[in-house]
């Protein structure tokens, strides 16, 4: 019996939750462009006109045209399909880095959160440390000693994620343990696992969700700015940071190679940006005014 | 007050060797033999032997670690380059100049632009103002600055060839040189400030003491920026500080595309070509410079703010808190 209420409970939560989206014009823009993205991505190997390292030396530089809608690069490669294909990349790599970030800065911040203390001391200590080093120098940092590639900078960027989401969900939790039902649970002898997982996370979990939406944009940004540099995914893959970097230098005769892949980031964090936004407001009422 | 710059100090220690700690050991895990960088790959192995010997690199590592550690704390010597063979601290010296001044250039564009969008959107909340502001600030931090970066030197570069493209000059000239590193870097920043202004402005906007104000008959504009503002500034401090900080490290991308000898081309320069000891020395110099910014951030607060600066004073309970958190 219980167990529906409180199913019956989340429910609806979970409903208000949506509905009060659904009324945010400007969020369901952004899930809007972000679904479409998504989709294509996934779809992109199938639907992109060109395949997207074929090499096509007439065309190369091509400007904008009915054949290629975003021209051709400087190996005649049509830029139109590789930034579709690119999105798997560029998007994959800030979901699963924000993934991986918050599992572990949650698992560490409940840690921290819970125990308090000197587990608490000892961690936050160390977070100090890893804070003390400006994101984007610790990013290159870990960077150079993994060495380039998809995976080492997925692993990179969420080890730069972990100590700001390891931060907050311990400041949350260290507000909520303080509550009669934590003390009611511990009465009757629930384990600290379940008391961490079960009852204090679901009270914790909206910030946490709102900064890794927001996180996700950022972490795109992030990446493409290391790939970028050249410590990110390296050139032929299509990834959006390494297509810039490559574009810079026929900056000169093909202008066009750097907008493409350069607005595509742009609104793919735009539309995070627009639903981490619209998932603050309806997540917390509280900090809407 | 003096007191807490004191303890704030001291802690700083700590955090500092576990910087140094913390890079030395990531170091000791890069790809590549050190004796091979310095020497090249023409090398025989007697030299590759001979100069690990003398580098000290077949030692235990704590004892490697310990050596680091006096030469970076007791003697303030980050080494020497190994490809080049210059002094890294010295090398660091003559950068940091260029970094700041980007920062700081930056920084003015930021708060100059952004607070006053801020302002403006708080002032005229709902209307075609606010609306106007706030995509703005939302374009600003949905832009990459490094693409933006680009589309700058197309613009003002390579077509209207107004503004040079890279690399730095001197003296009063050499300003121009700084335009579109710091626009270009300025947009998150300013985006920022911007929605923090409006948010902390709409907070206050509505207090009584905004009423009093304007039933008294002070001109509005005293209002809003004695009055409002004024008790707005501590979320616009934060923005400041952290940009700052994150800044002094965060600008490589934008040194590396205007070619800025700073020290984020430094820090990219050598991860490339495997220098790691600038690497380590830079990071760590790097990490002391940001954890001062951080400092100065909160003894600001207590300049704008005389309720915390009582906290400092006063209630060492508050302070205890404040130094964990």
């Amino acid at each position: 019996m219980p167990k529906t209420i409180e199913k019956a409970k989340k429910q609806s939560e979970f409903v208000r939750i949506i509905k009060q989206m659904s009324k945010n014009k400007m969020a369901m823009l952004g899930l809007a462009i972000l679904s479409a993205e998504i989709i294509l991505a996934i779809l992109s190997p199938y639907i992109i006109p060109y395949d997207y390292s074929h090499m096509d030396m007439v065309n190369t530089f091509a400007k904008p045209s009915f054949q290629h809608p975003f021209g051709c690069d400087d190996m005649g490669r049509d830029i139109f399909s590789r930034i579709l294909y690119g999105a798997r990349y560029s998007i994959s790599i800030g979901i699963i880095a924000v993934g991986i970030g918050t599992f572990f800065g949650c698992t560490i911040g409940a840690t921290a959160g819970y125990f308090g203390g000197q587990v608490d001391n000892v961690i936050m200590r160390f977070l100090d440390v890893i804070q003390a080093i400006p994101g984007m120098l610790l990013m290159i940092v870990i960077s150079a000693v993994l060495g380039p590639g998809y995976f080492n900078t997925i692993i990179a960027l969420s080890i730069g994620s972990i100590s700001g989401m390891a931060r907050l969900l311990r400041a949350q939790m260290l507000k909520e343990r303080e509550n009669e039902y934590i003390e009611a649970a511990q009465s009757i002898n629930c384990s600290k696992f379940r008391i961490i997982v079960s009852h204090l996370l679901p009270n914790c979990i909206s910030p946490m969700i709102v900064s890794a939406t927001m996180g996700v944009a950022q972490t795109i940004t992030v990446a493409a700015g290391l790939s970028f540099i050249g410590l990110g995914v390296q050139p032929p893959t299509p990834e959006w940071g390494a297509m810039l970097s490559a574009a810079r230098q026929f900056i000169r005769q093909a202008p066009h190679l750097v907008y493409f892949p350069g607005l595509a980031i742009a609104v793919t964090v735009l539309a995070l940006n627009l639903l981490g936004d619209g998932l603050r407001d309806a997540l917390d009422p509280k900090l809407k005014n | 007050m003096l007191k807490y710059v004191g303890k704030r100090l001291i802690w700083m220690i700590p955090i500092v060797l576990g910087v140094a700690i913390l890079v030395f050991v990531m170091m000791t895990f890069c790809p590549g033999r050190p004796e091979q960088i310095i020497l090249g790959a023409t090398a025989t192995e007697a030299e590759l032997a001979a100069k690990r010997l003398e580098l000290g690199l077949d030692d235990p590592f704590l004892i490697r670690l310990g050596r680091y550690m006096s030469d970076v704390f007791i003697h303030f010597d980050l080494g020497k380059s190994w490809l080049t063979n210059v002094d890294i601290m010295s090398s660091i010296w003559e950068r940091l100049p260029r970094t700041l001044m980007l920062t700081v250039a930056t920084l003015l564009i930021s708060v100059g632009v952004g607070v006053p969008l801020g302002v403006i959107a708080a002032i005229k909340q709902n209307k075609w103002q606010d609306s106007l502001c706030m995509v703005l600030a939302l374009v600003g931090v949905a832009v990459p600055n490094f693409w933006l970066a680009l589309l700058l030197v197309l613009q003002f570069s390579v077509k209207l060839e107004w503004l040079p493209a890279l690399g730095i000059g001197t003296g009063l000239a050499g300003i121009k040189y700084y335009i579109l590193p710091a626009i270009s870097g300025s947009t998150g920043g300013l985006a920022n400030c911007a929605r923090q202004t409006r948010s902390a402005m709409l907070d206050v906007i509505r207090a009584d003491y905004i009423t009093t104000a304007r039933s008294k008959g002070v001109p509005e504009r005293d209002v809003i920026i004695k009055h409002a503002l004024k008790n707005s500034l501590i979320p616009i401090i934060t923005v400041m500080g952290t940009m700052f900080g994150q800044f002094l490290g965060g600008a490589m991308i934008i040194e590396t595309i205007f070619s800025i000898p700073g020290m984020g081309t430094y820090i990219i320069g050598a991860v490339n070509s495997r220098d790691y000891p600038i690497v380590q020395g830079g990071s760590i110099f790097l990490a002391i410079t940001f954890s001062f910014c951080m400092l100065i951030v909160d003894l600001l607060y207590a300049m704008v703010d005389p309720r915390i600066k009582a906290q400092y004073a006063s209630q060492k309970k508050r302070r205890k808190v404040k130094v964990n958190a």
